[in-house]
């Protein structure tokens, strides 16, 4: 017969029938003999019994919510992370490569930017000084009153750009008589202009007329003007009795000499006109010049890639 | 019988299918399929961490961590076993661990789990027997249930979580190896000794059983 020990160990699971047959002979054998085991089997039971009642606690009223909030807070961090970082083999490498080819692009339109800028930018102030010395004039006196149209214009076409169109009487008292004309230009931009016939135009309408035809054509015309104007040209002075008649004479005669991108001013009871010419047909302009009025010529510039030489004729009274 | 066993077993398909539509649907990331899987669980889960740790509000904040840990996990999740078990076998982890830290604290600040856990056993107690008509009765069921729970806590965890999860959960040896992953031999000599041990304390406690 088996100590009471060892049966006491087997009577927990006697009570579930879930000892061998053997054992579980041996326990019954046992407990016919023994009145403590007997004791001890009815308190096993009715301690199981006790257990078994205890009262299931209910989950209060918050438990689910705050689990599924917690839960949606989770599932967003998830998302983000599988958007920027998942699969981790193909994401990270993806993002190194963009990282790449951004810095790359940056530097690179930093660097063209840069370009673009000095192309647009105001003539420095080293250029003239040089013209200066090397034509014995005062270059400051030709280039101010340029300049100042120039800053002028650009003032204009911002109002005439964010405002209705301004008419010329409308204008500042300084720049009322400021007109700009683009004619006979070849460019391609402004192929649909009339090559031959010059237009006067108040400058906000003929803004909004380049608007129209061409996106971004105000932007694209005053960066001309701005790169014209820092470009080193041949400076004529032309003394004459009459502003007026002797503007359009010149004008017939740069466009029959094949001059591009005339441009016409009309500042303070003095005209300029600005236009490229062909390098060879500078004499003949000259010559027919002097039966308008009486000339004077400054600096020579030398003919760009195309052979063409930015001229600028000032018209003055005698 | 050929016929009844092929009831039992479809019934059996069925059971161990219950909850592995929604743990697909999750695993696919649709969170309202594990709010479901949350529903469905929610009271299981918290009564076996309330019978763990013994305390109302450690047990709720044991089940709140048990299934956000199963959500973070769920797609380690394979259907070898039943969604059930594997969630049950968090949530007693969880509870070990929560055990594992409060005695941390206790040693640390002086402060008694036991004597803590008795008021939020007693206050659950009160909660529970409310309905009960006999004033009388209601204040010895509520009495015993309290005993019962502090002999339960003064277990090892190791006897405690077989003892939960076979006498006050009712689950099988078979279960219950899955969930502790445990081999039959381990649960059935740690439930032998936690119900003995279970006896001898509540023999003291409450006298003649």
């Amino acid at each position: 017969m088996k100590k009471c020990k060892d049966i006491k160990d087997n009577l927990p699971l006697y009570m579930d029938d879930s000892l061998s047959d053997a054992d579980k002979q041996t326990v019954e054998e046992h407990l016919k003999s023994c009145p403590r085991c007997s004791k001890a089997l009815g308190e096993l039971s009715k301690t199981k019994s006790l257990v078994n009642n205890l009262a299931e606690v209910e989950p209060p009223p918050w438990f689910k919510q705050r689990i599924i909030s917690r839960i949606r807070e989770e599932a967003e961090k998830k998302s983000l992370l599988q958007k920027w970082f998942y699969p981790v083999r193909i994401k990270i490498p993806v993002q190194i490569m963009a990282t790449i080819v951004i810095t790359v692009l940056a530097v690179y339109i930093y660097r063209s930017g840069n370009e673009q800028i000095n192309a647009v930018l105001p003539p420095s102030a080293t250029a003239p000084v040089v013209e200066a010395q090397k034509g014995q004039i005062p270059e400051q006196k030709i280039k101010k009153p340029i300049d100042k149209t120039i800053r002028e214009e650009y003032s204009l076409q911002e109002k005439a750009a964010s405002r209705k169109p301004v008419s010329q009487t409308a204008v500042d008292k300084v720049i009322d008589i400021n007109e700009q004309v683009v004619s006979g230009i070849k460019d391609d931009r402004y192929e649909s202009a009339p090559a031959a016939k010059i237009i006067a135009l108040p400058e906000a309408q003929l803004e909004k007329k380049k608007e129209n035809q061409v996106p971004g054509g105000a932007m694209k015309e005053s960066r001309y003007l701005k790169a014209q104007s820092s470009m080193p040209k041949t400076v004529f002075y032309l003394r004459v009795d009459d502003i007026s008649t002797a503007m359009e004479e010149t004008e017939q005669l740069l466009i029959k000499y094949d001059a591009k991108n005339i441009i016409r001013q009309i500042i303070q009871g003095k005209a300029t006109l600005s236009a490229k010419i062909k390098n060879q047909k500078i004499k003949d302009l000259t010559a027919s010049l002097k039966t308008i009025g009486q000339i004077e010529k400054y600096i020579m510039p030398e003919a760009d890639a195309e052979g063409n030489i930015s001229i600028v004729i000032e018209i003055i009274n005698n | 019988m050929l016929w009844m066993s092929n009831v039992i077993d479809s019934k059996k398909t069925i059971d161990a299918d219950e909850d592995i539509e929604f743990v697909l649907a999750c695993q696919k990331g649709d969170t309202e399929a594990f709010e479901a899987l949350v529903e469905r669980h929610q009271k299981k889960i918290l009564n076996i961490a309330y019978r763990m740790v013994g305390d109302y509000d450690e047990a709720c904040d044991v089940s709140q961590e048990a299934f956000i840990a199963a959500y973070k996990s769920i797609k380690k999740f394979k259907a070898e076993a039943k969604f059930s078990t594997w969630l049950y076998r968090i949530v007693v982890n969880c509870a070990k661990n929560r055990l594992k830290q409060l005695r941390g604290k206790e040693r640390r600040e002086g402060f008694s789990l036991d004597k803590s856990g008795e008021v939020k056993t007693e206050e659950i107690s009160n909660q529970s027997f409310i309905n009960a008509a006999d004033p009388g009765v209601q204040m010895e069921n509520r009495e015993r249930e309290i005993n019962v729970q502090k002999c339960i806590t003064s277990l090892d965890e190791e006897y405690r979580e077989v003892l939960v999860l076979r006498d006050i959960q009712g689950f099988s040896y078979e279960e219950i190896q899955a969930i502790l992953k445990i081999p039959d031999g381990t649960v059935k000599s740690r439930l032998s000794r936690a119900r003995n041990a279970l006896k001898d304390c509540l023999t003291k406690v409450i006298g003649d059983l």
